[in-house]
């Protein structure tokens, strides 16, 4: 059995996915690397900066290829998946570091 | 590649790119010229009043009388070490507060020594083209243009990644080729992915920091929340106390190091880093302190012309570097190059016009997507049956000679007014503003009117026109007895829009040649132009 092809007809739902949850993932993302790399409690730290920053090139990069899901289904199943891992990390990293 | 992931990624390609690209086009072509905002500052700022600037070592000698003379002075005033027509006193202040900062003040002394204290009224054409860069022509307050701003760079971002899938099968087949032909398509196609690859980690930079500055608040809230749960709340700190705090005395600013002082001190601690500008500040929490302003072309700056450093005054020690090109940490260095990187400011020069020219092939890159849009939409309308456009075909390229075409003729119209406009008047910035979108929206009802093709060269004319308007005030300023001609930079100002005004009306001609003697279903065809 041969795979379906591609097309881009279901765009919005894994645009909508990519927006929404590709947002939620890069927060647990850049949360966990300002929890990692963080000294202090500053808020405007050079790691905080930092870590807002690299928000930017993670959810861009899920938006562009949030695509090549194969629907917008699996687009919505898989970024969820991601997420919990994603924020099961911080979880753990927040109660390790404290 | 799977040729369906390559045919998704061309429709996700062309829709992104047809939704940004004339908005990406406005940011690119006004980005550019913030490039050179300092020369041309100069060239748009009218001779002062105030009495030469004294030499730095006879600096402490003003400072002194203004200190005396002047208490809303104190609590904060900067020493320039370049003085120049666009900054033309060696001392300046800003009154009110941060937030809501009142007029600026420069001092000079006679040559009897006598205290001259003038309003500083700055030109606000660069300031203007440089909102038009930043809210990607919107006229709309920050609020509204910012959000869509990001939205727009992210579409950009997409493209970006559409357009290298798009490309990646052919890659090395069509690398170097450059098509020029019979086939127009393939000759476009050629030159907008040439551009695209040669300058694809200009193009990264730019999506990725276009997004921040748009949406850096929001995600600071949001990292910020999530950084507060499971944690005590902390207490906010109270808000200032409205209004500017009651001025210094006298006494508590006197006795801080002279600007040569500092100056050598500096040059000590940092070597290589050429001062710009000295803030003397005071407060009742912090006492004497101060930051500076300066260049070191070896590394990234974080402001787009200047790093900045803070200072004790009064022994000249440099007190906090976290934005100090070269004496940065790791950490700040690396948060730093995602400014340097957008605003190109390291390497002096050679960076900076390679920016400008980079910024304008990015321009040309939108305008020539457009261009690709609206031809396979002709091949596909003709291949269907259709003999003429479509409505949103026709509309489309109407708006894509008349959007791009508009800004550049609006810009340079704006900025030729800056020497007829009246010097010192309080709504300059309006009068500044109106003029472009007068000329920007009179252009693209003109192309909507009258079709791409009979505007395309007569819009081109007029963005010369305008553009030759710029070389032009400034040559005739001594002759009409209006305007000025200062030297220096600001000649390259002129300069520049000389060879532009060449470019645009090279290409008038050839968009005018092409209406005659094009293929007659095409959008650029003028029928009541055609020889055959």
């Amino acid at each position: 059995m041969s795979r379906p092809l591609l097309t881009s007809r279901d765009w919005f739902g894994k645009v909508s996915a990519a927006a929404v949850l590709g947002f939620t993932l890069t927060l647990a993302l850049t949360c966990t690397f300002a929890t990692l790399v963080s000294t202090d409690a500053d808020v405007f730290s050079a790691q905080r900066q930092l870590a807002m920053w690299l928000a930017s090139p993670i959810w861009c990069a899920i938006l562009g290829l949030c695509f090549l899901f194969r629907s917008s289904a699996r687009a919505w199943a898989w970024l969820a998946l991601a997420n919990l891992l994603a924020w099961a990390i911080y979880a753990a990293a927040r109660l390790v570091l404290g | 590649m799977r040729t369906d992931i390559v045919k998704t990624y061309k429709d996700v390609h062309s829709w992104v790119g047809i939704i940004a690209g004339l908005a990406l086009f406005v940011a690119f072509y006004a980005g550019a010229i913030t490039m050179f905002a300092e020369p041309l500052n100069r060239w748009a700022s009218g001779p002062t009043r105030i009495a030469a600037p004294p030499s730095l070592d006879h600096t402490p000698e003003l400072i002194d009388k203004v200190l005396r003379a002047r208490p809303d002075a104190r609590a904060a005033y900067t020493v320039h070490f370049d003085t120049g027509p666009d900054q033309p006193a060696r001392l300046s202040w800003t009154t009110g507060t941060r937030r809501a900062p009142g007029p600026t003040f420069l001092a000079a002394q006679t040559p009897d020594g006598v205290l001259q204290v003038v309003r500083q009224d700055p030109s606000p054409v660069s300031e203007l083209v440089d909102v038009l860069h930043q809210q990607v022509g919107l006229p709309f307050s920050r609020a509204v243009a910012m959000p869509i701003m990001g939205v727009i760079s992210l579409l950009y971002a997409v493209a970006i990644i559409s357009g290298i899938i798009c490309l990646l099968p052919s890659l090395t087949k069509d690398l170097f080729a450059l098509r020029f032909g019979k086939n127009v398509k393939r000759m476009w196609l050629d030159l907008h992915n040439l551009l695209g690859l040669f300058s694809l980690p200009f193009h990264i930079i730019m999506a990725i920091t276009a997004v921040i500055f748009a949406f850096h608040d929001q995600i600071y809230d949001v990292q910020g929340a999530v950084n507060q749960v499971g944690t005590a709340t902390v207490r906010r700190r109270p808000p200032p106390p409205p209004g500017p705090p009651r001025p210094p005395a006298y006494d508590a600013v006197r006795d801080t190091l002279s600007p040569v002082d500092v100056q050598r001190r500096i040059a000590v601690q940092a070597p290589g880093f050429a001062l710009r500008s000295i803030t003397y500040r005071y407060d009742a929490k912090q006492g004497a302190h101060g930051d500076i302003t300066g260049v070191d072309p070896r590394y990234g700056m974080r402001a787009p012309t200047y790093g900045r450093a803070e200072i004790d005054t009064r022994t000249g020690a440099m007190t906090e570097a976290n934005y100090m090109p070269g004496r940065q940490g790791p950490w700040f260095a690396a948060v730093t190059s995602f400014f340097t990187l957008h605003f190109g400011s390291f390497g002096g020069a050679p960076v900076r016009w390679s920016y400008f020219l980079l910024g304008l092939a990015g321009a040309f890159m939108f305008y020539s997507g457009n261009l690709l849009w609206i031809e396979s939409r002709r091949r596909k309308e003709r291949k269907a049956g259709a003999v003429t456009q479509s409505r949103a075909t026709r509309i489309l390229a109407s708006l894509t000679v008349g959007v791009p075409l508009g800004c550049i003729a609006g810009i340079s119209l704006t900025i030729a007014a800056a020497k007829w406009l009246p010097v010192g008047r309080a709504d300059l910035a309006a009068w500044h503003s109106a003029i472009y979108y007068l000329v920007f929206v009179a252009a693209v009802i003109w192309a909507l009117l009258r079709g791409a093709a009979r505007s395309g060269s007569a819009l081109l004319w007029a963005a010369a026109g305008a553009t030759t308007a710029i070389p032009l005030t400034t040559i005739l300023s001594p002759v009409l007895a209006h305007g000025w001609s200062h030297p220096g930079a600001s000649r390259l100002v002129d300069l520049v829009a000389v060879v532009g005004a060449a470019g645009f009306a090279t290409m008038a001609r050839a968009a005018r040649r092409r209406a005659m003697a094009g293929p007659r279903d095409s959008v650029w065809a003028d029928p009541s132009l055609a020889t055959t």
